[in-house]
């Protein structure tokens, strides 16, 4: 009966990070398009939800990865797997408040490992698959989608240079449409995965599936939902986006650094790669200025980038086994999480009632 | 180290992006200058040239498309 509230629990709490993943995305993956003009917000960010809803089905290599390549799923409970949740979110509220462009992606892998050290000790991880699927790519792909993006504006710039600069923009926006739309696919196929993996792992540690089983139909439908509805509700928040904050992008820039992050969380996806959908998409879009102009790139932006990149793993690691040791202070059942998940909620509604009296802050993507 | 980090896999998700990205900007930019040229040869009363410059960007453009198409089904086909 425990196991079972505690089951209830964990998919809850992923599918509210979920939520809270697509609601930080909104602004990486709509910001481009919207900046330069190829889309009105409303239809940028609907087109987004739809997009990132449709990527949740077409791959489960990524859920695989974090089900069973992370972490020793014979080892783990789902009081660990909620703990690591906890980690992850609360290090997302930290960033958020900040207003750091942190991963949620590697906040939720470092909230696991965090929580699974500290409940098992460091067999619990299973090391091949953390640096070899999590922190080599995590490190390669922005690199790769900067290289990609400021390579391809490079050529365009070449191509079309000649060319009077109202047919080439046009184009371009519309060409923003595709790329756009693609971006939005990639990271709704990369991201909602994670939450399917999460989910995944839960159900296997609870008993209810075998040892590397894929996610049932309910869980990815879910985590699609999820994720498209938090796209959708974090589009009306946008203060200031991506595009405007590290460089000031035209259409041609907007098509070659989407492109790029299309093409990188991709192909990223395909070897089940569960990336940082906004360091790469960050990436790109520093690649995509820097091809034009090195200067033209906010280099301090690009700073606190690498700054909340190189903390997050362990700061939610860190939080994570905090977050178990908590939950055990309150015994093996449930009692934990359920008085854990209530202070969180606390937390997270005191953050959100002083953010609004203070303003806004920037998105932490 | 080879063994735990996947060199294969990482060396084919390098070139694949690289291909994908840099081709696709590439291929569409060629289709961008199929269309421009075409509006200002069309504009300086040269039909023919302004049809090859149609051809050209049409194809280039349908390229695009199909690379784009192509490349979801290969990427997400695991």
């Amino acid at each position: 009966m425990d196991s079972d509230v505690i089951l209830v629990i964990v998919v809850g709490t992923a599918l509210a990070f979920d939520f809270t993943n697509g609601f930080h995305d909104t602004a990486n993956v709509v910001a481009t398009s919207i900046s330069t003009g190829a889309a009105r917000p409303q239809v940028a960010i609907g087109m987004a939800s739809l997009l990132n809803f449709v990527g949740a089905f077409i791959s489960i290599s990524v859920a695989a990865t974090v089900a069973n390549d992370v972490v020793d799923a014979a080892v783990i409970t789902p009081t660990i797997v909620f703990a690591g949740l906890i980690g992850a979110i609360t290090w997302n509220l930290i960033t958020w408040w900040f207003g750091l462009p942190s991963s949620s992606s590697h906040a939720l892998i470092g909230g696991v490992v965090g929580s699974a050290v500290a409940a098992v000790g460091l067999d619990a991880v299973l090391a091949e698959g953390l640096v070899g699927k999590v922190l080599v790519p995590a490190v390669v792909a922005p690199l790769v989608a900067f290289i990609v993006a400021g390579l391809g504006i490079g050529i365009a710039y070449r191509v079309v240079g000649r060319q009077r600069p109202g047919p080439v923009t046009r184009g371009f926006r519309y060409g923003q449409i595709v790329s756009g739309g693609l971006l939005a696919l990639a990271h709704g196929t990369n991201d909602a995965q994670k939450t399917m993996g999460i989910i995944t792992l839960a159900l296997i540690a609870n008993g209810t599936l075998a040892a590397n089983s894929d996610p049932p139909l309910w869980v990815i439908v879910s985590a699609a939902l999820a994720i498209a509805l938090g796209t959708y509700f974090g589009g009306w928040r946008i203060i200031r986006t991506t595009g405007s904050r590290i460089i000031k992008m035209d259409a041609a820039q907007g098509f070659s650094a989407q492109g790029a992050g299309a093409a990188v969380i991709l192909a990223s996806t395909h070897f089940g790669f569960p990336l940082s959908t906004t360091h790469v998409i960050n990436g790109g879009v520093m690649g995509a200025g820097a091809g034009k102009r090195v200067s033209a790139v906010r280099w301090g932006v690009a700073g606190n980038i690498v700054v909340a990149w190189l903390l997050t793993l362990p700061a939610a690691a860190a939080i994570g086994a905090a977050a178990y040791g908590l939950t055990r202070i309150f015994g093996t059942g449930a009692l934990g999480p359920v008085l854990v998940t209530l202070m969180a909620l606390a937390l997270i509604a005191a953050a959100f009632v002083r953010r609004s009296q203070q303003g806004s802050p920037v998105p932490a993507g | 180290m080879a063994t735990i980090v996947e060199t294969k896999e990482l060396a084919e998700t390098v070139i694949a992006s690289l291909v994908a990205g840099v081709g696709v900007t590439t291929i569409f930019s060629a289709a961008i200058w199929g269309g421009a040229r075409f509006v200002d040869l069309s504009r300086d009363g040269r039909p023919l040239a302004a049809g090859a410059a149609a051809v050209f960007g049409g194809l280039a453009l349908v390229t695009t498309l199909a690379a784009v198409a192509i490349g979801i089904v290969v990427m997400t086909g695991k």
